[in-house]
């Protein structure tokens, strides 16, 4: 844990305090005021980003820091969800915002690093950009399954589907970015190692996140809305998988493997 | 479907367990007979899925998506050890499976060491040759028990434990074998098989992001500066001759053998990096110098030439090349630059750099895939991403184009009537009415 006395520290705590100020705001009944403040933090949050483009001069989606700097330029995914989906959450929207800058912001070491020769490849970046938006849509769709468990409803006014039916939508809209991030990085893995399947623990925990998605899929033809509950267990546990795969693996000492580079 | 989702749920456990595992292991047990036969129930319950739910014909998404997975799974099984060992049983067709070649700079090889599950069984011997290998040593009697089974041992030879410690090498100047001791016998087994081609290694170099040089004083106070690349000769002119940097070395130690010192790599951890350079005079005396980049002065004794080496240490690799000739009935029929990401591709098999000469830089260690079941792997890979794309999104977006370009205000459109009627695609429904409403 280290405050990051640079540019960069300064833009990515600037993004956080505009998030959670916008956040706070949204809590107390002005969502107007909290957007506007919102939509303030995602500027920074770009500028952020560039900067890091600027910096290091490749796609920054190397390691886990410039990852969790994109992750953060969540706002255009709310509007998304919001316009398209009729799924709200803005409010739970920054305070994820926040939440995964954290890590960058306090965690993650900054230094600059060269592209080692395996990254050097033009899957790198759909392949990374595929998984981290992803599992943008599929944090948002856990915060629906959890407002479904905990029996949330949108207002009758606001015009927004019922959080299992919300939860839903944004699977839909996410899984098929999880599926083309599993497949990109299996061929991938075919250009670069030699084979498009390795069984590194990284590489089963993402087909273990894919598959719990494939078992919500079929869960819920089986049984429609029926078992709400499970339907929203499924998501969360498919989070969970997810969260293992981005984190665990890269920083446990536990397992070494292919992907070790990406701490 | 329960057994679909049960299916489905097993592999996510099965999964979970293998990341556990680590990859070597988590490769044996996906490879196993009861994996094996769940990958056989895998397939047949996708097969039996498409010819009972007539949904799954119908939706176009969906029997793409299906049909990939049957498509992926075949061609994993196909490539599979199992599936190159019933080919060669039943087809006659015999490749490799997977391994490794190592290659000489300026030399070709086409004998590939194959993986440990995949040796070739030659004969059996009686297991109390055991104490002979374990003394690393070849008796007479073992030497005629090779002669026995028509693979004679020529002098000298050399006996040592495999590095994985299962089992030892047995090895002359022209053939090495593998003994291992299995169920009270001892084995012995081939462990190069060859490819009908081979491949020249012409130059293998290592490119890096910053350059890094020597500083070399050719006069008091006249330093010349050439670079640290190894493999490179640089003529210093005048009185002093030629430098020729043959090796780098990570972790330098050295030690004495036969009560000369010989500078070798430590691979345990510690951090000493060195250069080795080999300086041959005008008249014709070669002498070597070893740099230390952490302790300038320590190279600079007296007789010595003074030399600095400049650059960051470690230095940040951009890419390994392997310049490559496939020779055929001794013609050259092709010729590939291997990268990183960029493998060569010949004769049904990829071939990609897995390791190298880390000090002289003087060969590389190939790995050698066979591409049985690849394509249909891939073709697979091309079903699945247009399937769920079609299925989540575009289909999606094209309905509800269709439905605002040919609906009206006030009345319900095509994705709505569906909506009321299944009621279990609701949530994907949602994202097409809701888009048709944004139109509006």
């Amino acid at each position: 844990m280290a405050i990051k006395y640079t540019i960069q520290g300064l833009l990515i705590y600037a993004t956080m305090a505009a998030y959670l100020l916008a956040f706070v705001v949204t809590l107390l009944r002005k969502p107007k005021a909290g957007h506007a403040i919102y939509l303030l933090g995602f500027a920074v949050a770009v500028v952020s980003y560039g900067y890091r483009w600027v910096h290091v001069r490749h796609v920054p989606l190397q390691n886990l820091f410039e990852v969790f700097l994109c992750l953060g330029m969540i706002y255009p995914v709310s509007v998304f969800c919001r316009r398209v989906l009729r799924v709200g959450g803005y409010a739970a929207d920054m305070f994820i915002g926040a939440f995964v800058l954290f890590p960058a912001g306090f965690k993650f070491s900054a230094e600059p690093q060269h592209l080692p020769p395996a990254l050097q490849s033009w899957l790198f970046v759909p392949h990374v950009a595929a998984y981290t938006l992803s599992y943008i849509f599929m944090f948002k769709a856990t915060v629906q399954a959890f407002c479904q468990l905990l029996g949330k409803n949108p207002k009758p006014g606001e015009n927004l589907l019922p959080p299992e039916q919300a939860t839903y939508s944004i699977v839909c809209v996410g899984f098929p970015l999880l599926t083309l991030g599993l497949i990109l990085g299996s061929y991938w893995g075919q250009l670069a190692w030699g084979d498009y399947w390795g069984w590194d623990p990284k590489e089963l925990w993402s087909l273990a996140s894919w598959l719990v998605f494939v078992g919500y899929f079929h869960f819920r033809y089986m049984f429609g809305k029926r078992h709400p509950r499970a339907n929203s267990l499924w998501v969360i546990v498919g989070m969970v998988t997810i969260i293992i795969t981005l984190l665990w693996v890269n920083l446990s000492r536990l397992f070494s493997g292919l992907h070790s580079y990406a701490t | 479907m329960w057994a679909a989702l049960a299916l489905i749920i097993l592999l996510t456990v099965f999964s979970i367990y293998g990341a556990f595992i680590g990859a070597a292991r988590a490769e044996q047990f996906f490879n196993r007979a009861p994996l094996a036969i769940y990958w056989v129930a895998f397939a047949i319950l996708l097969v039996v899925a498409i010819n009972v739910f007539p949904r799954l014909v119908r939706v176009p998404g969906l029997l793409l998506m299906h049909a990939a997975c049957i498509l992926i799974l075949a061609g994993g099984m196909w490539g599979s050890r199992a599936g190159h060992a019933l080919q060669e049983k039943f087809l006659g067709i015999e490749k490799i499976r997977t391994g490794r070649i190592t290659i000489y700079e300026g030399h070709a090889e086409n004998s590939v060491i194959l993986q440990d599950e995949d040796l070739k069984y030659l004969f059996s011997i009686e297991p109390e040759f055991a104490s002979d290998l374990h003394n690393r040593t070849v008796s007479e009697e073992l030497r005629q028990e090779f002669e026995k089974h028509q693979k004679p041992l020529s002098q000298p030879v050399k006996v040592w434990v495999k590095p994985e410690g299962n089992g030892w090498v047995i090895a002359d100047t022209s053939s090495a074998y593998i003994a291992r001791k299995e169920d009270g016998a001892l084995n012995i087994y081939d462990p190069t098989k060859e490819l009908p081609f081979a491949l020249r290694l012409k130059d293998f170099r290592i490119e890096y992001y910053e350059p890094a040089y020597l500083e070399i004083e050719i006069s008091a106070g006249q330093t010349q500066r050439v670079s640290a690349d190894v493999g490179l000769e640089h003529d210093l002119g005048g009185e002093l001759g030629k430098v020729k940097i043959v090796g780098e070395y990570r972790n330098f130690k050295m030690s004495l053998d036969d009560g000369k010192r010989v500078a070798y790599d430590d691979p345990s951890p510690g951090f000493n990096p060195a250069l080795e350079v080999e300086i041959t005079s005008p008249d014709g005396n070669v002498s070597t110098q070893y740099i230390f980049p952490h302790m300038p002065e320590f190279g600079h004794a007296q007789g010595k030439l003074k030399i600095t080496y400049k650059g960051p240490i470690p230095r940040m690799v951009r890419d390994y090349i392997s310049k490559l000739e496939v020779v055929k009935d001794g013609q050259v029929v092709a010729e590939k630059d291997i990268e990183v990401n960029h493998p060569l591709y010949f004769g049904g098999y990829h071939f990609y750099q897995s390791d190298y000469d880390h000090v002289a830089h003087q060969y590389t260690d190939l790995s050698v895939y066979s591409d049985t079941g690849l394509r249909l792997v891939f073709i697979g890979y091309w079903a699945l991403c247009i399937g769920v794309l079609w299925h989540f999104w575009l289909r999606h977006v094209s309905v509800a184009r269709i439905s605002s370009l040919v609906t009206w205000r006030g009345r319900p459109g095509l994705v709505s009537r569906r909506h009321r009627a299944g009621g279990r695609e609701q949530g994907q429904d949602a994202l097409a009415t809701s888009k048709i409403r944004n139109r509006k």
